[in-house]
Protein backbone atom coordinates (compact mmCIF):
# COMPACT_ATOMS: atom_id res chain seq x y z
CA UNK A 1 0.00 0.00 0.00
CA UNK A 2 2.84 2.37 0.78
CA UNK A 3 4.40 1.80 -2.07
CA UNK A 4 1.72 2.52 -4.17
CA UNK A 5 1.25 5.95 -2.92
CA UNK A 6 5.03 6.35 -3.39
CA UNK A 7 4.72 5.42 -6.70
CA UNK A 8 1.75 8.02 -7.76
CA UNK A 9 3.75 10.38 -5.18
CA UNK A 10 7.05 10.42 -7.54
CA UNK A 11 4.77 10.59 -10.85
CA UNK A 12 2.89 13.58 -9.34
CA UNK A 13 6.96 14.72 -8.59
CA UNK A 14 7.28 13.73 -12.08
CA UNK A 15 4.46 15.29 -14.18
CA UNK A 16 4.32 18.98 -11.92
CA UNK A 17 7.42 19.73 -9.63
CA UNK A 18 10.42 18.15 -11.49
CA UNK A 19 11.82 21.15 -13.82
CA UNK A 20 9.16 23.86 -12.51
CA UNK A 21 6.90 21.73 -14.99
CA UNK A 22 3.62 23.48 -13.02
CA UNK A 23 4.80 26.87 -14.60
CA UNK A 24 4.36 25.23 -17.91
CA UNK A 25 0.65 24.47 -16.86
CA UNK A 26 -0.03 27.50 -15.78
CA UNK A 27 1.21 29.48 -19.04
CA UNK A 28 -0.52 27.14 -20.70
CA UNK A 29 -4.00 27.48 -19.05
CA UNK A 30 -3.16 31.16 -19.52
CA UNK A 31 -3.08 30.54 -23.39
CA UNK A 32 -6.38 28.62 -23.22
CA UNK A 33 -8.21 31.24 -21.21
CA UNK A 34 -6.41 34.11 -23.39
CA UNK A 35 -8.09 32.92 -26.48
CA UNK A 36 -11.05 31.69 -24.02
CA UNK A 37 -11.96 34.54 -22.84
CA UNK A 38 -11.43 37.05 -25.62
CA UNK A 39 -13.02 34.62 -28.14
CA UNK A 40 -16.35 34.95 -25.68
CA UNK A 41 -16.57 38.62 -26.39
CA UNK A 42 -15.80 38.62 -29.85
CA UNK A 43 -18.56 36.02 -30.48
CA UNK A 44 -20.96 37.82 -28.44
CA UNK A 45 -20.83 40.99 -30.08
CA UNK A 46 -20.07 39.11 -33.35
CA UNK A 47 -23.55 37.20 -32.67
CA UNK A 48 -25.33 40.38 -31.48
CA UNK A 49 -25.13 42.08 -34.44
CA UNK A 50 -25.32 38.78 -36.87
CA UNK A 51 -28.98 38.12 -35.12
CA UNK A 52 -30.17 41.46 -35.48
CA UNK A 53 -29.22 41.49 -38.81
CA UNK A 54 -30.76 38.15 -39.55
CA UNK A 55 -34.19 39.06 -38.09
CA UNK A 56 -33.81 42.53 -40.37
CA UNK A 57 -36.97 42.70 -42.94
CA UNK A 58 -37.64 45.27 -45.97
CA UNK A 59 -41.00 47.43 -45.32
CA UNK A 60 -42.41 44.85 -47.49
CA UNK A 61 -41.57 41.88 -45.05
CA UNK A 62 -39.68 40.22 -46.78
CA UNK A 63 -35.82 39.06 -45.94
CA UNK A 64 -33.25 41.89 -46.26
CA UNK A 65 -30.06 41.52 -47.83
CA UNK A 66 -28.11 41.95 -44.47
CA UNK A 67 -30.40 38.90 -43.36
CA UNK A 68 -29.47 37.04 -46.18
CA UNK A 69 -25.37 37.70 -45.27
CA UNK A 70 -26.14 37.03 -42.07
CA UNK A 71 -27.59 33.70 -43.09
CA UNK A 72 -24.51 32.40 -45.13
CA UNK A 73 -22.37 33.62 -42.52
CA UNK A 74 -24.06 31.25 -40.10
CA UNK A 75 -24.06 28.07 -42.67
CA UNK A 76 -21.01 28.67 -43.51
CA UNK A 77 -19.10 28.56 -40.13
CA UNK A 78 -21.84 26.16 -38.68
CA UNK A 79 -21.06 23.90 -41.73
CA UNK A 80 -17.20 23.65 -41.33
CA UNK A 81 -15.30 21.44 -38.49
CA UNK A 82 -13.52 24.07 -36.56
CA UNK A 83 -9.89 22.37 -36.91
CA UNK A 84 -10.63 23.68 -40.68
CA UNK A 85 -11.03 26.98 -40.05
CA UNK A 86 -8.33 27.37 -37.67
CA UNK A 87 -6.28 25.71 -40.28
CA UNK A 88 -7.58 27.52 -43.10
CA UNK A 89 -7.47 31.00 -40.89
CA UNK A 90 -3.98 30.04 -39.81
CA UNK A 91 -2.28 28.28 -43.05
CA UNK A 92 -4.59 30.34 -45.80
CA UNK A 93 -5.71 33.82 -44.46
CA UNK A 94 -3.98 35.34 -41.36
CA UNK A 95 -0.95 34.05 -42.94
CA UNK A 96 1.16 37.07 -42.18
CA UNK A 97 0.07 37.49 -38.40
CA UNK A 98 3.12 36.05 -36.19
CA UNK A 99 0.86 36.13 -32.96
CA UNK A 100 -1.14 32.62 -32.87
CA UNK A 101 -3.11 33.66 -30.02
CA UNK A 102 -4.44 36.92 -32.16
CA UNK A 103 -5.62 34.34 -35.06
CA UNK A 104 -7.04 31.87 -32.38
CA UNK A 105 -8.96 34.25 -31.14
CA UNK A 106 -10.44 35.71 -34.31
CA UNK A 107 -11.09 31.86 -35.31
CA UNK A 108 -12.70 31.25 -32.18
CA UNK A 109 -14.46 34.49 -31.93
CA UNK A 110 -15.65 34.19 -35.64
CA UNK A 111 -17.05 30.58 -35.06
CA UNK A 112 -18.79 31.04 -31.57
CA UNK A 113 -20.54 34.54 -33.44
CA UNK A 114 -22.66 31.93 -35.13
CA UNK A 115 -24.08 30.04 -32.55
CA UNK A 116 -24.28 32.75 -30.71
CA UNK A 117 -25.89 34.67 -33.62
CA UNK A 118 -28.61 31.70 -33.70
CA UNK A 119 -29.12 31.66 -29.59
CA UNK A 120 -29.36 35.58 -29.40
CA UNK A 121 -32.23 35.01 -32.61
CA UNK A 122 -34.14 32.51 -30.79
CA UNK A 123 -33.96 35.00 -26.94
CA UNK A 124 -35.38 37.75 -28.96
CA UNK A 125 -38.09 36.20 -30.99
CA UNK A 126 -39.23 34.42 -27.38
CA UNK A 127 -39.81 38.21 -26.17
CA UNK A 128 -43.35 38.34 -27.05
CA UNK A 129 -44.23 40.47 -29.47
CA UNK A 130 -46.69 43.20 -27.80
CA UNK A 131 -43.63 44.25 -26.19
CA UNK A 132 -42.20 45.76 -29.50
CA UNK A 133 -45.59 47.26 -30.15
CA UNK A 134 -45.88 48.70 -27.26
CA UNK A 135 -42.72 50.63 -27.70
CA UNK A 136 -43.89 51.72 -30.93
CA UNK A 137 -47.06 53.05 -30.29
CA UNK A 138 -45.13 55.12 -27.44
CA UNK A 139 -43.09 56.70 -30.34
CA UNK A 140 -40.27 54.81 -29.69
CA UNK A 141 -37.88 53.54 -32.90
CA UNK A 142 -37.22 50.45 -34.14
CA UNK A 143 -33.40 50.60 -32.31
CA UNK A 144 -34.32 52.53 -29.24
CA UNK A 145 -37.39 49.49 -28.85
CA UNK A 146 -34.97 46.47 -29.42
CA UNK A 147 -31.84 48.79 -27.41
CA UNK A 148 -34.36 49.49 -24.19
CA UNK A 149 -37.18 46.79 -24.02
CA UNK A 150 -36.54 44.00 -26.27
CA UNK A 151 -32.63 42.89 -25.65
CA UNK A 152 -32.62 43.66 -22.04
CA UNK A 153 -35.24 40.45 -21.74
CA UNK A 154 -33.88 38.32 -24.64
CA UNK A 155 -30.59 38.06 -22.44
CA UNK A 156 -32.16 37.15 -19.87
CA UNK A 157 -33.70 34.44 -21.92
CA UNK A 158 -30.40 33.24 -23.75
CA UNK A 159 -28.13 33.45 -20.46
CA UNK A 160 -28.71 29.38 -20.23
CA UNK A 161 -27.62 28.55 -23.62
CA UNK A 162 -24.69 31.34 -23.83
CA UNK A 163 -23.16 29.99 -20.78
CA UNK A 164 -23.61 26.30 -22.64
CA UNK A 165 -21.40 28.17 -26.16
CA UNK A 166 -19.01 29.20 -23.48
CA UNK A 167 -18.16 25.92 -22.39
CA UNK A 168 -18.06 24.33 -25.52
CA UNK A 169 -15.69 27.07 -26.78
CA UNK A 170 -13.75 26.88 -23.96
CA UNK A 171 -13.03 23.31 -24.60
CA UNK A 172 -12.64 23.81 -27.92
CA UNK A 173 -9.93 25.90 -27.84
CA UNK A 174 -8.07 22.89 -27.20
CA UNK A 175 -7.41 22.13 -31.13
CA UNK A 176 -5.01 25.19 -31.41
CA UNK A 177 -2.32 22.47 -30.84
CA UNK A 178 -3.11 21.99 -34.08
CA UNK A 179 -0.90 25.03 -35.40
CA UNK A 180 1.44 24.63 -32.89
CA UNK A 181 -0.12 27.45 -30.08
CA UNK A 182 1.27 25.72 -26.09
CA UNK A 183 -2.27 25.73 -24.62
CA UNK A 184 -3.14 23.26 -21.87
CA UNK A 185 -3.83 20.33 -23.69
CA UNK A 186 -0.62 20.68 -25.50
CA UNK A 187 1.09 21.61 -22.55
CA UNK A 188 -0.26 17.88 -20.96
CA UNK A 189 0.55 16.17 -24.01
CA UNK A 190 4.20 17.44 -24.34
CA UNK A 191 4.60 16.97 -20.54
CA UNK A 192 3.53 12.94 -21.45
CA UNK A 193 5.68 12.69 -24.05
CA UNK A 194 8.97 13.81 -22.60
CA UNK A 195 8.46 11.62 -19.47
CA UNK A 196 6.85 8.51 -20.96
CA UNK A 197 4.56 9.09 -18.27
CA UNK A 198 0.66 10.07 -19.36
CA UNK A 199 -1.67 9.84 -16.43
CA UNK A 200 -0.84 12.31 -14.19
CA UNK A 201 -0.05 15.45 -17.15
CA UNK A 202 -3.32 14.18 -19.00
CA UNK A 203 -5.38 13.72 -15.51
CA UNK A 204 -4.44 16.88 -14.18
CA UNK A 205 -5.13 18.78 -17.34
CA UNK A 206 -8.54 17.47 -17.42
CA UNK A 207 -9.18 18.28 -13.82
CA UNK A 208 -8.10 21.93 -14.40
CA UNK A 209 -10.24 22.10 -17.17
CA UNK A 210 -13.17 20.77 -14.94
CA UNK A 211 -12.52 23.28 -12.30
CA UNK A 212 -12.58 26.28 -14.25
CA UNK A 213 -15.97 25.37 -15.82
CA UNK A 214 -17.30 24.69 -12.49
CA UNK A 215 -16.64 27.89 -11.60
CA UNK A 216 -18.25 29.25 -15.02
CA UNK A 217 -20.83 27.07 -14.10
CA UNK A 218 -21.18 28.70 -10.58
CA UNK A 219 -21.16 32.14 -11.75
CA UNK A 220 -23.33 32.21 -14.43
CA UNK A 221 -26.08 30.36 -11.84
CA UNK A 222 -25.65 32.97 -10.09
CA UNK A 223 -26.14 35.51 -12.36
CA UNK A 224 -28.96 34.27 -13.90
CA UNK A 225 -30.28 34.24 -10.58
CA UNK A 226 -29.49 38.26 -9.99
CA UNK A 227 -31.74 38.93 -13.47
CA UNK A 228 -34.77 36.94 -12.31
CA UNK A 229 -34.93 39.15 -9.21
CA UNK A 230 -37.70 41.10 -10.72
CA UNK A 231 -40.10 38.54 -11.43
CA UNK A 232 -42.64 36.85 -9.41
CA UNK A 233 -44.74 34.25 -11.42
CA UNK B 1 -59.16 65.58 -36.14
CA UNK B 2 -58.59 61.72 -37.57
CA UNK B 3 -60.10 60.64 -41.09
CA UNK B 4 -59.98 57.71 -42.67
CA UNK B 5 -60.76 57.45 -46.25
CA UNK B 6 -61.36 53.71 -48.11
CA UNK B 7 -58.96 52.34 -45.77
CA UNK B 8 -58.71 48.27 -46.76
CA UNK B 9 -56.25 46.03 -45.41
CA UNK B 10 -55.42 42.53 -46.23
CA UNK B 11 -53.58 39.96 -44.86
CA UNK B 12 -52.39 37.61 -47.83
CA UNK B 13 -55.77 36.95 -49.50
CA UNK B 14 -57.76 37.38 -46.30
CA UNK B 15 -59.52 40.98 -46.38
CA UNK B 16 -60.11 41.70 -43.21
CA UNK B 17 -61.19 45.58 -43.76
CA UNK B 18 -63.15 46.53 -46.91
CA UNK B 19 -63.01 50.29 -47.37
CA UNK B 20 -64.16 52.07 -44.08
CA UNK B 21 -64.62 55.51 -43.98
CA UNK B 22 -64.65 57.45 -40.82
CA UNK B 23 -64.12 60.95 -38.83
CA UNK B 24 -62.98 61.64 -35.46
CA UNK B 25 -63.96 65.07 -33.70
CA UNK B 26 -61.63 66.24 -31.30
CA UNK B 27 -62.84 65.69 -27.92
CA UNK B 28 -65.49 62.72 -29.20
CA UNK B 29 -65.19 59.28 -27.75
CA UNK B 30 -65.94 56.38 -30.48
CA UNK B 31 -66.93 53.39 -28.94
CA UNK B 32 -66.60 50.25 -31.85
CA UNK B 33 -68.33 46.83 -31.58
CA UNK B 34 -68.85 44.03 -32.98
CA UNK B 35 -68.27 40.21 -33.20
CA UNK B 36 -65.14 38.17 -32.86
CA UNK B 37 -63.18 39.08 -36.54
CA UNK B 38 -65.30 41.68 -37.60
CA UNK B 39 -61.96 43.74 -38.16
CA UNK B 40 -62.59 46.37 -35.44
CA UNK B 41 -59.58 45.54 -33.82
CA UNK B 42 -57.64 45.68 -36.98
CA UNK B 43 -59.12 48.98 -38.12
CA UNK B 44 -58.08 50.38 -34.13
CA UNK B 45 -54.40 49.33 -35.18
CA UNK B 46 -54.13 50.61 -38.37
CA UNK B 47 -55.17 54.28 -37.27
CA UNK B 48 -51.51 54.51 -35.51
CA UNK B 49 -50.05 52.11 -38.23
CA UNK B 50 -49.24 49.51 -36.08
CA UNK B 51 -51.24 47.67 -39.15
CA UNK B 52 -50.09 48.51 -42.11
CA UNK B 53 -53.30 49.34 -44.84
CA UNK B 54 -52.94 48.00 -47.99
CA UNK B 55 -55.06 51.13 -49.67
CA UNK B 56 -56.72 54.02 -48.43
CA UNK B 57 -56.04 57.38 -46.34
CA UNK B 58 -55.23 58.27 -42.96
CA UNK B 59 -55.38 61.74 -41.75
CA UNK B 60 -54.56 62.62 -38.48
CA UNK B 61 -54.27 66.51 -37.20
CA UNK B 62 -53.68 67.95 -40.96
CA UNK B 63 -51.19 65.22 -42.02
CA UNK B 64 -51.22 62.68 -44.68
CA UNK B 65 -49.84 59.18 -41.87
CA UNK B 66 -50.36 56.45 -44.90
CA UNK B 67 -47.61 58.50 -46.62
CA UNK B 68 -44.50 56.99 -46.47
CA UNK B 69 -42.38 59.64 -46.10
CA UNK B 70 -44.23 60.78 -43.15
CA UNK B 71 -42.03 60.15 -39.69
CA UNK B 72 -44.72 57.98 -37.84
CA UNK B 73 -42.35 57.63 -34.77
CA UNK B 74 -43.03 61.78 -34.59
CA UNK B 75 -47.22 60.53 -35.11
CA UNK B 76 -47.07 57.83 -32.25
CA UNK B 77 -46.20 60.58 -29.87
CA UNK B 78 -49.40 62.22 -29.75
CA UNK B 79 -51.42 59.15 -30.32
CA UNK B 80 -51.69 56.55 -27.47
CA UNK B 81 -52.42 52.85 -27.29
CA UNK B 82 -54.01 50.77 -24.63
CA UNK B 83 -53.92 46.91 -25.54
CA UNK B 84 -55.80 43.88 -24.73
CA UNK B 85 -52.47 42.71 -23.16
CA UNK B 86 -51.16 45.63 -21.04
CA UNK B 87 -47.78 44.93 -22.93
CA UNK B 88 -46.20 46.72 -19.88
CA UNK B 89 -42.14 46.50 -20.05
CA UNK B 90 -41.40 43.52 -17.99
CA UNK B 91 -37.71 44.51 -17.24
CA UNK B 92 -38.61 47.66 -16.13
CA UNK B 93 -39.93 49.03 -12.64
CA UNK B 94 -43.70 51.14 -12.88
CA UNK B 95 -42.29 54.54 -12.79
CA UNK B 96 -38.89 53.49 -15.95
CA UNK B 97 -42.46 52.29 -17.83
CA UNK B 98 -44.08 55.66 -17.14
CA UNK B 99 -40.59 57.87 -17.97
CA UNK B 100 -38.89 55.67 -20.69
CA UNK B 101 -40.68 57.30 -23.83
CA UNK B 102 -40.83 60.87 -22.36
CA UNK B 103 -37.14 60.25 -21.29
CA UNK B 104 -36.02 58.81 -24.36
CA UNK B 105 -37.84 61.08 -27.19
CA UNK B 106 -36.52 64.08 -25.32
CA UNK B 107 -39.91 65.38 -24.52
CA UNK B 108 -39.29 65.84 -20.69
CA UNK B 109 -36.07 65.73 -18.22
CA UNK B 110 -35.79 62.90 -16.13
CA UNK B 111 -37.14 65.10 -13.25
CA UNK B 112 -39.82 66.52 -14.79
CA UNK B 113 -40.99 62.77 -16.21
CA UNK B 114 -41.05 61.57 -12.46
CA UNK B 115 -43.28 64.14 -11.56
CA UNK B 116 -45.34 63.65 -14.24
CA UNK B 117 -45.25 60.00 -13.66
CA UNK B 118 -46.03 60.72 -9.78
CA UNK B 119 -49.12 62.65 -10.10
CA UNK B 120 -50.53 60.58 -13.11
CA UNK B 121 -50.02 57.37 -10.50
CA UNK B 122 -51.94 59.39 -7.72
CA UNK B 123 -54.38 59.80 -9.93
CA UNK B 124 -55.32 56.04 -10.66
CA UNK B 125 -54.21 55.87 -6.45
CA UNK B 126 -51.16 53.65 -7.59
CA UNK B 127 -48.45 55.92 -6.45
CA UNK B 128 -47.38 53.29 -3.74
CA UNK B 129 -46.54 50.85 -6.99
CA UNK B 130 -44.13 53.17 -8.36
CA UNK B 131 -41.06 50.96 -8.03
CA UNK B 132 -42.91 47.57 -8.21
CA UNK B 133 -42.09 45.46 -11.32
CA UNK B 134 -45.17 44.48 -13.40
CA UNK B 135 -45.26 40.83 -12.42
CA UNK B 136 -45.79 42.16 -9.19
CA UNK B 137 -49.19 43.79 -10.22
CA UNK B 138 -52.78 42.46 -10.86
CA UNK B 139 -54.29 43.26 -14.24
CA UNK B 140 -56.77 45.75 -13.38
CA UNK B 141 -53.41 47.43 -11.81
CA UNK B 142 -51.22 46.79 -14.54
CA UNK B 143 -53.91 48.30 -17.19
CA UNK B 144 -54.06 51.64 -15.27
CA UNK B 145 -50.43 51.43 -15.25
CA UNK B 146 -50.78 51.32 -19.01
CA UNK B 147 -52.87 54.05 -19.58
CA UNK B 148 -50.94 56.61 -17.08
CA UNK B 149 -47.93 55.47 -19.54
CA UNK B 150 -49.46 56.86 -22.62
CA UNK B 151 -50.82 59.51 -20.85
CA UNK B 152 -47.62 60.33 -19.76
CA UNK B 153 -47.02 61.68 -23.63
CA UNK B 154 -49.23 64.42 -23.17
CA UNK B 155 -51.08 62.36 -26.56
CA UNK B 156 -54.19 64.01 -28.55
CA UNK B 157 -56.55 60.86 -28.64
CA UNK B 158 -55.93 57.55 -26.94
CA UNK B 159 -56.82 54.33 -28.97
CA UNK B 160 -58.20 51.38 -26.32
CA UNK B 161 -58.38 47.78 -28.05
CA UNK B 162 -60.26 45.91 -25.80
CA UNK B 163 -58.75 47.26 -22.59
CA UNK B 164 -60.70 44.81 -20.52
CA UNK B 165 -61.06 41.33 -22.14
CA UNK B 166 -58.54 39.96 -20.68
CA UNK B 167 -59.20 41.03 -16.95
CA UNK B 168 -61.12 39.28 -14.26
CA UNK B 169 -64.83 40.44 -14.30
CA UNK B 170 -64.02 42.38 -10.86
CA UNK B 171 -61.17 44.25 -12.22
CA UNK B 172 -62.95 45.29 -15.12
CA UNK B 173 -64.76 48.37 -12.84
CA UNK B 174 -61.67 49.45 -12.02
CA UNK B 175 -60.15 50.34 -15.56
CA UNK B 176 -63.73 51.43 -16.48
CA UNK B 177 -63.38 54.19 -14.18
CA UNK B 178 -60.57 55.68 -14.66
CA UNK B 179 -61.49 55.40 -18.44
CA UNK B 180 -64.60 57.07 -17.85
CA UNK B 181 -63.14 59.86 -15.71
CA UNK B 182 -60.45 60.43 -19.21
CA UNK B 183 -63.51 60.58 -20.71
CA UNK B 184 -64.92 63.58 -18.69
CA UNK B 185 -61.41 65.12 -18.61
CA UNK B 186 -62.04 65.92 -22.43
CA UNK B 187 -59.41 63.20 -24.11
CA UNK B 188 -60.72 62.51 -27.76
CA UNK B 189 -60.86 58.59 -27.29
CA UNK B 190 -61.61 55.66 -29.90
CA UNK B 191 -62.55 52.33 -27.88
CA UNK B 192 -63.33 48.98 -29.35
CA UNK B 193 -64.61 47.30 -26.42
CA UNK B 194 -67.27 44.44 -25.32
CA UNK B 195 -68.29 46.59 -22.53
CA UNK B 196 -71.82 47.60 -23.78
CA UNK B 197 -72.64 49.57 -20.62
CA UNK B 198 -69.49 51.78 -21.32
CA UNK B 199 -70.76 52.53 -24.99
CA UNK B 200 -74.44 53.81 -23.22
CA UNK B 201 -72.46 55.91 -21.20
CA UNK B 202 -69.21 57.69 -22.10
CA UNK B 203 -69.62 56.91 -26.07
CA UNK B 204 -70.48 59.98 -28.02
CA UNK B 205 -70.84 57.91 -31.06
CA UNK B 206 -71.32 53.97 -31.13
CA UNK B 207 -70.01 51.99 -34.34
CA UNK B 208 -71.04 48.97 -35.08
CA UNK B 209 -68.61 46.76 -37.57
CA UNK B 210 -68.86 43.36 -39.09
CA UNK B 211 -67.32 41.65 -42.21
CA UNK B 212 -64.96 44.85 -42.69
CA UNK B 213 -67.12 47.47 -42.91
CA UNK B 214 -69.07 50.13 -40.77
CA UNK B 215 -72.73 48.74 -40.71
CA UNK B 216 -73.98 51.32 -38.79
CA UNK B 217 -73.72 54.81 -36.65
CA UNK B 218 -75.06 56.36 -34.58
CA UNK B 219 -75.44 58.26 -30.82
CA UNK B 220 -75.74 55.73 -27.82
CA UNK B 221 -79.53 55.98 -27.26
CA UNK B 222 -80.33 55.52 -30.93
CA UNK B 223 -78.00 52.59 -31.42
CA UNK B 224 -79.04 50.85 -28.63
CA UNK B 225 -82.81 51.53 -28.65
CA UNK B 226 -83.29 51.69 -32.11
CA UNK B 227 -81.03 49.77 -34.00
CA UNK B 228 -81.65 49.94 -37.99
CA UNK B 229 -78.83 47.13 -39.47
CA UNK B 230 -80.89 44.18 -39.09
CA UNK B 231 -77.14 42.57 -38.47
CA UNK B 232 -76.59 45.50 -35.36
CA UNK B 233 -80.36 44.08 -34.10
CA UNK B 234 -79.39 40.37 -34.29
CA UNK B 235 -76.18 41.08 -32.47
CA UNK B 236 -77.79 43.25 -29.88
CA UNK B 237 -80.59 40.71 -28.96
CA UNK B 238 -77.50 38.20 -28.14
CA UNK B 239 -75.56 40.66 -26.10
CA UNK B 240 -77.73 42.42 -24.70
Amino acid sequence: MSEWFADVANKFHIAFIEGDRWKLYLEGLGVTLQISIFAAILGVIIGTIVALMKLSTKKNGKRSVLSTIAQIYIDIIRGTPSVLQVLIMWFLIMVQSKNGILVAIMTFGINSGAYVAEIVRAGILAVDYGQTEAGRSLGLSKVQTMWYIVLPQAIKNVLPPIGNEFIVLLKETAIVGYVGLTDLTRVANQVASRTYEAFMPLIGAAVIYFVIIKILTILLEKLERRLHKGDHR
Amino acid sequence: MITVKNLHKKFGTLEVLKGIDYHVKQGEKIVVIGPSGSGKSTFLRCLNLLETPSSGEIWFDGQLITDPKTDINKVRQHMGMVFQNFNLFNNLSIMDNITLAPTKLKLMNEEEAKETALSLLKRVNLSDKADAFPSQLSGGQKQRIAIVRSLAMNPKVLLFDEPTSALDPEMVGEVLDVMKELADSGMTMVVVTHEMGFAREVGSKVVFMDEGIIMEENTPEEFFTNPKNPRLQDFLSKVL
